[in-house]
């Protein structure tokens, strides 16, 4: 028997035949962080008249399994600011890290530079839009090293005039804002809802924080009837002048599934 | 022995021949030039205050901060040479990043101290460079509740770590003070650069070192502190200054565990009570008619 | 001159815990001609006056724009500063590539404070032999700082360096209460009024050797902020305001009064 460091672990050449080396080939491109892994589905948001509603499940999925259950996805900024994540939850936690140290470094310099300013003048910090700025260099920035952060990100608060602001951002760099934006699956399923009621700027000045809600919680349940890697656990988050709002427990009520009988088209049904 | 004219303080890291490093100790001495700074721990939290003298009319008031955070639960302050202090406060930034980069949980107190004093030290070793002509303290609150890693998505096991003794506590208020040399202790109560022997004495005179811990409390220990800095500013030599204090509670107390300026009115309350106290002992002093009210 | 052991480096302490090397540096900043700013509650103005070698070369410029809302008034060795104001440029456009915004002006002006440092603690370097005064304008409103060899920064409501600026400062020390709440033209007025306490006698400004920078924010009733960008203004563009202030006697012409650092090397 072979008892080489090399073979320990692989089947036996004796009992199996020859193990097929090529598998472990090291030569070619590194292609570590080049797939996701554990991921996370859509996430969704929408303006409303005094801010910008964000959503998305607790789920972490590794492939079809649903591994973990109480995933947080949504994550404050400087307490102005929310970023939702979809795609590979270990890049997420790098880039939750990273903003964590981009938010202590801020409030270096805030503290610094609002000094001697009467009435410690707000405004001067980071913004959302500044936020998406920043993020958008640095995934573009590490897709041009072939190591991209495998996420699709949404940047929801207030711009440089103070007006809602909701920016995306993906893994390779492409970065645009909108008054509604979804990623993932949610882009085919909950993007055309909320476009319905919010097509333009203007249209989303017009609806109120009970409304753009009542929207996302409906895309929500489209996402879960539709979306095999959803959950019907989800958090919810509300950005104001005020500040942030996040609830990381919310639930799909009143489910049905009698739909589900009528729908054709897959599996070994036969039209 | 002096220093002066044998050759063994012309250059840093040469030792004399009763073993000192003169550099090092003329680096103190910008130390002791420079305003006064105090720390005080106390029960519940940690104040640092500054005197900051004010050496142009044309400076802006109340813009130019000598104490900075750190991370997020960490203050500094320091005596001697301004740009020097800088220097060290972004090191400090620094050493509390890279701790972050690789534990996931912020920095101690106590490590802060520990690699800012191997910081330190690190300058007093070649001829190529010259030690910090600062002293610096650091106040800083380690949390005492189980913190989350960074990054973490969820809530984890259940059942929470293992391993714990039942009733000990962890983390709580703490104070340093680092000086040219690198070396640095401990203390209840921390005074450095123009007036600090004035300072230490009010210092012991507190109530911080007792057997159950300090007994003063956070809002007591602003009080004494601008007390202190106005008692130790010597009104002869120098002219006006401006009084600048921070302070660092638990996560229960008035900051949350974050490093803060102490809010302006308190700040202002605790400077009324500064003058009136020293009013009071001139007039002690003077045995003058008593002061109305 | 006198000498001592001391003085050889910027790495060695004098026995008082001096670094004889910076505070020779910061002599070199008294080399150079006089620079003004002041900060308003809506405006921050650099004023400078211009030296020429000879009667018919051209004069050395002493503001230079860094960027949309910062400028900076040079005094002391010109190529030290240019190599600052390089840096500062270049911190301003990263800053403004990354995240998309003005950098905030105690940012910008620490930064070249750090820089500054550490060219005082490390053999073989020598401390910036220039002295700046940084004006701009921010979310927080205008800003004046002043930056010394030390890496010493400091925001101040008004400043002056340079040859002969104890007189400049000292016309402003008088009317400092009062800059808060001046208007644009106000703020420049005072400026040139400080500037010309500096002159020696029986020189005057002229469109010649003066130069206005100004930087504004203006916060309209709705709450909205009108920035207006740095502009350094020379030649007839400034013949307007160095008229406004001919023969002007307020502020009270201080003649006779302390020589400031004595170290006359305008002439």
């Amino acid at each position: 028997m072979d008892h080489r460091p090399q073979a320990w672990g692989r089947p036996r050449d004796d009992v199996y035949g020859p193990y097929d080396a090529s598998y472990l080939q090291t030569s070619g491109p590194k292609t570590a962080t080049q797939s996701p892994v554990v991921t996370g589905t859509s996430v969704i948001a929408i303006k409303f008249k005094d801010g910008v509603v964000m959503a998305a499940d607790n789920l972490a999925s590794y492939g079809s399994l649903a591994r973990f259950t109480d995933v947080k996805r949504l994550r404050p900024f400087l307490s102005t600011s929310v970023v939702g994540f979809g795609g590979d939850v270990s890049d997420m936690q790098y880039l939750d890290r990273h903003l964590t140290e981009l938010a202590i470094d801020e409030a270096y310099e805030h503290e610094s530079s609002a000094a001697g300013t009467s009435g410690g003048a707000p405004g001067g910090q980071l913004n959302a839009a500044n936020l998406h700025k920043y993020l958008s260099k640095l995934m573009y920035r590490r897709r041009n090293d072939f190591d991209p952060l495998w996420n699709q990100v949404l940047v929801a608060g207030f711009d440089g005039a103070g007006k809602p602001f909701l920016g995306s951002v993906d893994l390779r760099g492409t970065a645009f804002a909108a008054p509604s934006l979804a990623s993932g699956f949610g882009a085919m399923l909950a993007q055309p809802i909320m476009r319905r009621h919010a097509a333009t700027d203007a249209d989303a000045a017009a609806l109120s924080r009970e409304q753009a809600v009542q929207i996302v919680r409906d895309c929500m349940k489209v996402l879960f009837y539709r979306d095999a890697r959803s959950l019907d656990r989800y958090s919810l988050a509300v950005v104001t002048r005020d500040g942030v709002e996040i609830s990381e427990d919310e639930r799909l009520e009143q489910q049905s599934w009698a739909f589900a009988e009528r729908v054709r088209g897959y599996g070994t049904q036969v039209v | 022995m002096t220093s002066i004219g044998t050759g063994y303080d012309l250059a840093n890291s040469i030792f004399s021949p009763d073993g000192r490093n003169f550099q090092v100790e003329y680096a103190v001495k910008a130390v002791e030039n420079g305003g006064t700074s105090i720390g005080i721990r106390c029960k519940d939290g940690v104040v640092l205050a500054v005197e900051k003298i004010i050496t142009s009319k044309l400076l802006k008031p109340g813009a130019n901060k000598r104490i900075a955070t750190v991370d997020r639960h960490l203050g500094v302050v320091y005596s001697g040479m301004v740009p020097d202090g800088r220097h060290f406060i972004e090191r400090a930034r620094d050493e509390a990043r890279a701790w972050r980069d690789t534990f996931k949980t912020p920095i101690s107190t106590a490590d802060l101290a520990s690699r800012m004093g191997g910081y330190l030290q690190a300058y007093t070793l070649y001829q190529s460079v010259r030690p910090f002509g600062i002293t610096a303290i650091i106040g800083g609150f380690d949390s005492p509740a189980e913190l989350p890693v960074d990054g973490e998505v969820g809530s984890g096991p259940a059942c929470g770590a293992g391993g714990k003794v039942a009733g000990k506590t962890h983390g709580g208020p703490f104070l340093y003070m680092i000086e040219p040399s690198g070396l640095y202790w401990g203390y209840y109560g921390a005074a450095t650069g123009k007036g600090r022997q004035a300072a230490k004495a009010e210092l012991e005179k507190l109530d911080l070192g007792g057997p159950g811990g300090p007994a003063l409390t956070l809002e007591q220990a602003v009080k004494e502190a601008a007390r202190i800095i106005y008692l130790s500013h010597d009104e002869s030599k120098d002219k006006e200054f401006e009084l600048e204090m921070t302070w660092i509670s638990g996560p229960d107390g008035p900051t949350k565990g974050l490093h803060q300026e102490v809010p302006k009115e308190l700040r202002e309350e605790a400077e009324r009570l500064a003058k009136k106290a020293m009013e009071a002992d001139e007039e002690d002093e003077g045995k003058e008619e008593k002061m109305e009210e | 001159m006198f000498r001592n052991n001391y003085d050889n480096d910027s790495v060695t302490f004098s026995p008082q815990g001096r670094i004889f090397q910076v505070e020779y540096a910061a002599e070199a900043v008294k080399q150079g001609s006089v620079v003004v700013g002041i900060a308003s509650k809506t405006h921050a103005v650099l004023v400078a006056i211009k030296r020429n070698a000879e009667e018919l070369s051209s004069y050395q410029k002493k503001l230079f724009p860094i960027d949309e809302h910062v400028g900076i008034a040079i005094a002391g060795l010109t190529s030290d500063a240019r190599v600052l104001s390089n840096f500062m440029k270049q911190q301003c456009l990263g800053h403004r590539l990354t995240y998309g915004r003005n950098i905030p002006v105690r940012t910008l002006v620490e930064m070249i404070g750090s820089k500054a440092q550490i060219n005082t603690q490390h053999y073989g370097k020598r401390p910036y032999g220039v002295g700046l005064l940084v004006a701009g304008v921010d979310d927080h409103g205008p800003h004046l700082f002043e930056f010394q060899p030390s890496g010493m920064t400091e925001e101040m409501i008004a400043f002056a360096i340079g040859a002969r600026s104890q007189m400049a400062r000292t016309y402003l020390e008088k009317n400092v209460a009062k800059f808060a709440d001046c208007d644009r033209e106000e703020l420049i007025r005072h400026g040139l009024r400080a500037l010309k306490e500096s002159l020696v006698q029986d020189r005057e400004l002229t469109v010649d050797n003066t130069s206005v920078g100004v930087a504004g924010s203006v916060k309209a009733d709705d709450g909205s902020v009108k920035v207006e960008p740095f502009k350094v203004y020379d030649g007839q563009d400034v013949a307007a305001w160095i008229e406004s202030v001919a023969d002007d006697k307020e502020g009270g012409a201080s003649a006779g009064e302390g020589e400031g650092e004595g170290m006359e090397v305008d002439s």
